[in-house]
């Protein structure tokens, strides 16, 4: 069944809600790198680059930006 | 933000697919430096660089993801100061993609989300065009 317009429009809307609060929410944290990661359920959480998982998601993801340079 | 989950795909999409899903995310994100459609068992279908070195590292941005989140992960978004990689995952399949930083993070994931639901959509109509003939075959 294909998408209903509206649901398209919610997203794009919402969307452009969601990035005024992470704009606010970068210009607090003035540019300082952060990781979040969601799962099933809309539960996320974030990651700092000092704790041991933070690390590894800022390893991974550097090499990932890498792989995207060449 | 959750999201409705895409259909599971019963059989992989096409590599035709998964090169048209990475055309497309280029096309609606402005910030995207490249990105990656990548299968279950982490090998990359379709790429903007490099497949073998896209599925590496997206699978180790999704490890690591699951890891710290306990879970299976379902969306990723990590900021460095050289740029910013995403990763959203449903139905078994995932697409990984690098942005310039600051790109709208929220817009980067509705439309990674919108072209893995097309996606899904493509293989579940190959699934039943498949169901057809094979109904067909056997009628």
């Amino acid at each position: 069944m294909p998408p209903k317009p509206h649901r398209v429009l919610i997203d794009r809307v919402s969307g452009y809600a969601d990035e005024a609060v992470a704009y606010l929410r970068r210009r607090r944290h003035s540019r300082r790198p952060f990781a979040r990661v969601d799962v099933a359920g809309g539960r996320g959480a974030s990651h700092s680059p000092d704790g041991e998982a933070g690390r590894e998601l800022f390893l991974a993801a550097a090499r990932l930006i890498e792989v995207a340079r060449r | 933000m959750p999201d409705r989950p895409a259909e599971t795909l019963s059989t992989a999409p096409s590599g035709a697919a998964a090169e048209r899903a990475v055309d497309r995310l280029q096309g609606m994100a402005a910030d995207v430096r490249g990105c990656a459609v990548i299968a279950s068992d982490g090998t990359a279908l379709a790429a903007t660089g490099e497949r073998a070195r896209w599925g590496e590292a997206a699978a180790g941005l999704l490890a690591a993801a699951d890891a710290a989140a306990g879970e299976p992960a379902t969306q990723v978004h990590v900021a460095t100061e050289e740029g910013e990689a995403f990763a959203v995952r449903d139905g078994g399949y995932a697409i990984v993609a690098v942005a310039e930083r600051f790109a709208l993070a929220s817009l980067m994931l509705t439309d990674m989300r919108a072209v893995l639901r097309d996606l899904a959509r493509a293989a579940g109509s190959a699934d039943a065009a498949a169901a057809r003939t094979l109904a067909g075959e056997d009628g």
